[in-house]
């Protein structure tokens, strides 16, 4: 899968790149606004991420030209400004998603993942990590093809781990992807330790192995180990 | 006092002073020149009574005005000015008389000549002085307060024009102009040093607001890099506990910087009324699914929650302030509230009420709304929260207090 990254900040644009390669995808780069339009009007990507603010042209004017060139790209806007003029504005020309700096890299791969699902499976939407599948159409977990009884936090937070497998995620990132920016009105993070405790729970009872890991005090890795 | 007042007091001061030396400056000026008068004519009685006596020999007497003697071998004597008391048979008392008085020999003869008038009594001359300036003092005085009020109101319109506009003066609405036209100088001078001084704070608020903005906005790439750099370092296998610790406490920090600059954006914009969309927000529902964003914070700390919302509560503003608003006190509750403590949520038709158990402040509750302020120093919450809140009211003109009562911290907002 081909992402064009659009970003004039280089180092972010690395980072970016280096997160979303072990994921499969393939990503190209473009620092202005200038190389931007020459790489949109040059090939097709299947996921554009575009930052506003730009050296040389305003990012709104670019959807336009994805709008033209690249009519199938999933485009997931990233702006520093978080203001809600930009988002309202990108949303109503075409953006599929709208993510303001500074971002949680899983975040953002849990967007674009998403973005792929839709672009790309048509409906069925199935994400497989050894005995777990997840059917994000129907929002049902099956472990050994049976059902897992998730409420809709654990279910979240189950999908955003297996979207960023073998990757550590932070308990401020989970925080954020489930219940938002808002977040931050807690002092601790002990409720998302809670409901960890409980996906753990209901998956060893349908014999499921344990795959979270605590990761010291940075927060959790779902992998193989 | 007004100026008004204050000048007429002056006024009335001054000229009362005025009036009382007056008055006493006419009293001796009158009474010299009365006198001088009265000799003037006594001394022409005695001339013309010695003239008649040489010429006729007869003695004219017409007591107490003319009186005249013979006083047989008494030696000639000058002119002697006395005053003196005569009675009145008609006024049965005794009344001043001013005599001037001589000896002189006519026609072989000792003559004592006296000439007499009545003096200006002294407490006549008083009363008559005291009733003329006093009726002048009054009549000076009551169209002096007509004239003062006249003119002064008349006078100063421009000045109170000029305060009525600069009441309405808010340094966040550009283009601020004084209208009032006065032709006198002091007040066109007033008024472009006003313009002046108000222009000057537009624009050292405006540039300052544009900093805040773009300061926020250069603050959040530079995070963003760093925060994703330090994701991108947690990814590293092999990772010790300690080097994990080290990444793990600049991330959050990192995070609460760009959570900080996002707040002071935020209240920037509030302040640059950068939010004019408006639309009919159910303020029931929004408040009702809010809640349920922190059901899982309100279980952690095992607070009670008491919800009592009446249905319908609509209001015409705008969403997302009114979410932060909404957010900001169910957050402040559950923050600040004990474990095992109480949540309290009201909301009628035009009345929010939040409360939430708690120790009472260590401070002032007026100091609570303030930016930066934190009960606790050591707290990582920046204190913004309620500096948020009162901004979005400001903006609203919704009103909101803050009470401590029967152990509750109770924030009410008056829509």
């Amino acid at each position: 899968m081909k992402i064009l990254i659009i970003e004039d900040e280089k180092e972010l644009v690395g980072v970016i790149k280096k997160f979303l390669e072990p994921e499969g995808f393939l990503c190209e780069t473009a620092c202005s606004y200038f190389e931007a339009e020459d790489s949109l009007s040059s090939y097709i990507y299947d996921i554009i991420i575009l930052d506003l603010t730009l050296p040389g042209g305003n990012g709104l004017d670019l959807i336009k030209l994805i709008k033209k060139t690249n009519k199938k790209a999933g485009l997931l806007i990233v702006s520093a400004k978080n203001s809600l003029d930009d988002k309202i504005r990108g949303l109503d020309m075409g953006a599929d998603d709208y993510i303001t700096k500074p971002f949680h890299l899983a975040e953002l791969n849990s967007r674009i993942k998403s973005l792929a699902r839709r672009r790309h499976f048509d409906g069925a939407n199935e994400l497989v990590f050894n005995e777990i599948r997840i059917n994000t159409d129907s929002n049902e977990v099956f472990i050994n093809g049976k059902v897992l009884d998730l409420t809709k936090k654990e279910y979240e937070i189950l999908l955003y781990f297996i979207v960023n497998r073998n990757k550590v995620i932070t308990r401020e990132s989970i925080a954020e992807h489930v219940w938002g920016d808002n977040i931050s009105y807690a002092d601790n993070f002990d409720f998302i330790y809670s409901h960890i405790k409980n996906i753990r729970k209901k998956i060893e009872i349908n014999n499921g192995r344990n795959y979270l890991h605590n990761m010291y005090g940075l927060g959790y890795k779902f992998s193989e180990r | 006092m007004r100026l008004l007042q204050k000048t007429n007091r002056a006024y009335f001061l001054i000229s009362g002073m005025v009036f009382i030396i007056a008055g006493v400056v006419f009293y001796f000026v009158i009474s010299f020149f009365f006198k001088d008068q009265l000799n003037e004519k006594l001394f022409h009685d005695i001339k013309n009574i010695t003239r008649s006596i040489k010429k006729n020999g007869t003695l004219p007497y017409y007591y107490p005005f003319i009186d005249i003697k013979e006083v047989p071998a008494q030696p000639e004597q000058s002119f002697k000015i006395i005053d003196t008391l005569i009675f009145n048979a008609f006024e049965k008392r005794e009344i001043p008389f001013r005599q001037i008085s001589l000896i002189r020999v006519i026609n072989g003869k000792e003559y004592f000549i006296a000439a007499r008038d009545t003096l200006l009594e002294e407490d006549d001359l008083l009363e008559v002085i005291a009733i003329v300036t006093g009726s002048v003092f009054i009549l000076l005085l009551v169209s002096l307060y007509f004239i003062n009020r006249k003119l002064s109101l008349k006078l100063w319109q421009p000045f109170y024009n000029t305060l009525d506009e600069i009441k309405e003066f808010s340094y966040d609405k550009p283009g601020f102009k004084l209208s009032s036209d006065s032709q006198l100088y002091e007040f066109t001078e007033l008024n472009k040093t006003l313009e002046k001084l108000t222009q000057k704070v537009i624009s050292d608020y405006q540039s300052l607001k544009r900093f805040t903005e773009d300061a926020s906005h250069e603050i959040q790439t530079p995070l963003a890099v760093i925060q994703s750099k330090l994701e991108t370092l947690m990814q590293y296998p092999g990772l010790k506990k300690e080097q994990a610790e080290l990444i793990n406490s600049a991330y959050v920090y990192t995070l609460r910087i760009s959570k900080l600059t996002k707040t002071l954006l935020l209240l920037t914009k509030i302040a640059n009324d950068q939010f004019p969309e408006k639309k009919a927000i159910n303020l029931s529902e929004l408040l009702s699914e809010k809640i349920k964003m922190f059901e899982d914070h309100i279980l952690e700390k095992s607070l009670t929650l008491n919800k009592e919302i009446k249905p319908e509560c609509i209001l015409e503003t705008n969403f997302f302030l009114t979410e932060s608003l909404v957010i900001n006190l169910i957050g402040n509750a559950v923050k600040h509230n004990i474990n095992s403590g109480i949540i309290n949520i009201k909301l009628d038709k035009n009345h929010l009420e939040i409360s939430n158990s708690g120790e009472p402040l260590p401070v002032k509750a007026s100091k609570l709304f303030d930016r930066f302020y934190k009960t606790n120093k050591s707290s990582d919450s920046p204190g913004l929260g309620l500096s948020i809140v009162r901004e979005i009211c400001r903006l609203n003109k919704w009103d909101v207090n803050y009470l401590y009562e029967d152990n509750l911290h109770k924030v009410e907002v008056n829509f």
